[in-house]
């Protein structure tokens, strides 16, 4: 097993470090600390779960806009700065450099995501003076998320392969609204009655990215159990989408002429 | 002195200045558009289905802003006397179209919605619809069916269907005895102050809320007084056996012997006698007389 897709992922986080993409950690922990102060003088009954839905939804979106913004610009960025040809003139392979790319802003994602995490937990320590059994599907709907963002990064990674960064973001955030919808796409050709448009909305329905399966922040904020079979149903899926798209992006970076 | 330091110069004292400027403007334009905005006060959007699918799936974090805002709505308008809530329910349906689950907003809507203006909305059967949403969506969670036979006993006077929604909640596991007991109660002893007392005293002690704590301590209290004045119209008939006149004030009780200490409500002013003997709420006294479920406190009317 080749050790260089670790090289390029340690080296892309350390970039991202370096570009202070972590600090929006304290964006999240001044969030965090005014919803724990005030929710409870503007609100009624709902100071723990509003600390948790707030807490998992500002996740989600922070971390939603950095694999976009940031997994956009992962393979255009190299080409831009001509780093990529002295990285390429190594004994790297374009698959090894992809896969690299991808597990350094997962990495990114993960730290972001447990610093973020630990937050959420201090704040609702504040708030309710006590931690529940029932929180710890708190910790499952960060993990759902985590899976969510590896899929919206190998989505954006796979556009940055061959398209501009802004039409990358055009595609990526097209992609993942549509794939919040996806259910609705599925209904929407059972109601048309025709077995065409049916099958046409059931084909688009399967291909596009269910990020509805990963959402469970309000099963969380009540603090009910998220189903066991939910766990390694979304971890699978998450890993063959993320691997369908990771080889679908080896194959274009691959092919594309680089000159 | 060089251009830049000039420049930096001009920067410290400018930009303080300016700000100063801009927001002296925007208090004025807050001022001329006060109406405006007060007009504006409505919903784009109503439909908690469209709303639920534009969410993004962020639809439990949206339901704690609707929710949110429904309590600062009802908040800031409570009290006005003459009050309408006309976003209350939308506000309230959305809320829980959004997060079935958010059961504060099924409890603490009930009573914004069921009690009579200027504290509530007097929506009694919007109360009930939004309480029996919620049964629909937390079939495990009591608390709902003992809001519904509460709404059904109290403002609808449906005694029978009270009876069967505190019958239902019972049967819950997690159900506290007293709820199969007023199933019984609320049937037979439909318009006792003892029963009203009950419901009452148990919406005291089960709620964290201290709006609806202290309205339910209000109830308490005059129902309290609606006892002592039956008690000392009792009183007054007594002395008038034994002295062929009724008491001119409560103090004649205790020179009497009839009452071992001057009679006060529960804010802690003394009753008074009218010249028909009937006892009386101190005018001074800010306590409420029901005389039973359905009707509404006498300050509601006003």
């Amino acid at each position: 097993m080749s050790s260089i897709p670790a090289v390029v992922a340690v080296n892309t986080f350390r970039e991202a470090v370096r570009d202070r993409v972590l600090y929006n950690l304290i964006f999240f922990a001044l969030l965090m600390m005014g919803a724990a102060i005030l929710v409870g003088q503007i609100s009624v009954g709902i100071e723990r779960i509003v600390i948790v839905n707030l807490g998992l939804s500002s996740i989600s979106i922070f971390g939603i806009i950095m694999a976009i913004f940031i997994g956009v610009g992962l393979v255009y960025k190299e080409i831009e700065k001509r780093t990529l040809y002295s990285l390429l003139a190594k004994p790297i392979k374009r698959w090894e450099f992809i896969v690299g790319k991808f597990g350094g802003l997962l990495l990114t994602l993960a730290v972001n995501t447990t610093f973020m995490l630990l937050g959420l937990f201090v704040a609702l320590l504040y708030v309710s003076r006590h931690l529940e059994r029932g929180d710890w599907g708190i910790v499952e709907a960060a993990y759902f998320i985590l899976l969510q963002l590896a899929l919206i990064t190998a989505l954006a990674l796979f556009f940055s392969c061959f398209s501009s960064p802004m039409l990358s973001t055009l595609f990526t955030l097209g992609i993942y609204v549509a794939g919040l919808f996806s259910k609705d796409i599925r209904e929407i050709g059972a109601l048309t009655k025709s077995p065409v448009v049916e099958w046409a909305c059931k084909a688009i329905y399967y291909a596009l990215p269910n990020f509805h399966n990963f959402n469970v922040i309000a099963l969380a904020g009540h603090g009910q159990p998220i189903p066991a079979s939910l766990l390694w149903q979304n971890t699978l899926y998450a890993a063959l989408y993320v691997l369908i798209l990771l080889l679908a992006s080896a194959a274009v970076f691959s092919g594309r002429n680089l000159k | 002195m060089n251009s830049h330091r000039k420049l930096a110069l001009l920067a410290a004292v400018g930009v303080p200045l300016l700000f100063v400027a801009v927001i002296t403007l925007q208090t004025r334009i807050d001022v001329s558009t006060a109406a405006e905005v007060q007009s504006q006060q409505e919903l784009l959007l109503s439909s908690g289905t469209v709303i639920k699918r534009l969410s993004l799936g962020y639809d439990a974090l949206l339901a704690d802003i609707y929710w949110t805002r429904a309590v600062q709505y009802y908040g800031s308008n409570a009290g006005i006397p003459g009050v309408k809530f006309p976003l209350l329910w939308p506000l309230l349906d959305i809320t829980t179209t959004l997060d079935p689950k958010l059961t504060p907003a099924y409890r603490f809507g009930a009573v914004f919605l069921s009690e009579q203006s200027p504290v509530g909305a007097g929506e009694p059967e919007l109360a009930l619809k939004l309480t029996q949403k919620g049964i629909a969506a937390n079939p495990q969670d009591w608390q709902m069916n003992a809001t519904e036979g509460f709404l059904y006993y109290w403002y609808l006077r449906e005694y029978q269907k009270s009876s069967e929604a505190y019958l239902a909640g019972s049967k819950n596991p997690l159900a506290p005895g007293w709820l199969a007991m007023m199933a019984a109660q609320v049937v037979l002893k439909a318009n006792e102050t003892n029963t009203s007392e009950m419901i009452w005293t148990e919406i005291y002690n089960s709620t964290p809320n201290p709006s609806i704590r202290k309205s339910a301590l209000l109830h308490l209290e005059g129902l309290h007084a609606s006892q002592d004045i039956e008690a000392l119209n009792q009183l007054a008939q007594k002395y008038h056996s034994i002295y062929g006149h009724y008491p001119a004030s409560v103090d004649v009780l205790v020179q009497a012997g009839l009452a071992r200490t001057t009679p006060v409500d529960p804010s802690g002013l003394p009753y008074i006698y009218d010249a028909d003997g009937r006892a009386q709420l101190n005018p001074k006294s800010e306590i409420v007389i029901e005389s039973g479920p359905a009707t509404p406190p006498k300050v509601y009317n006003n």
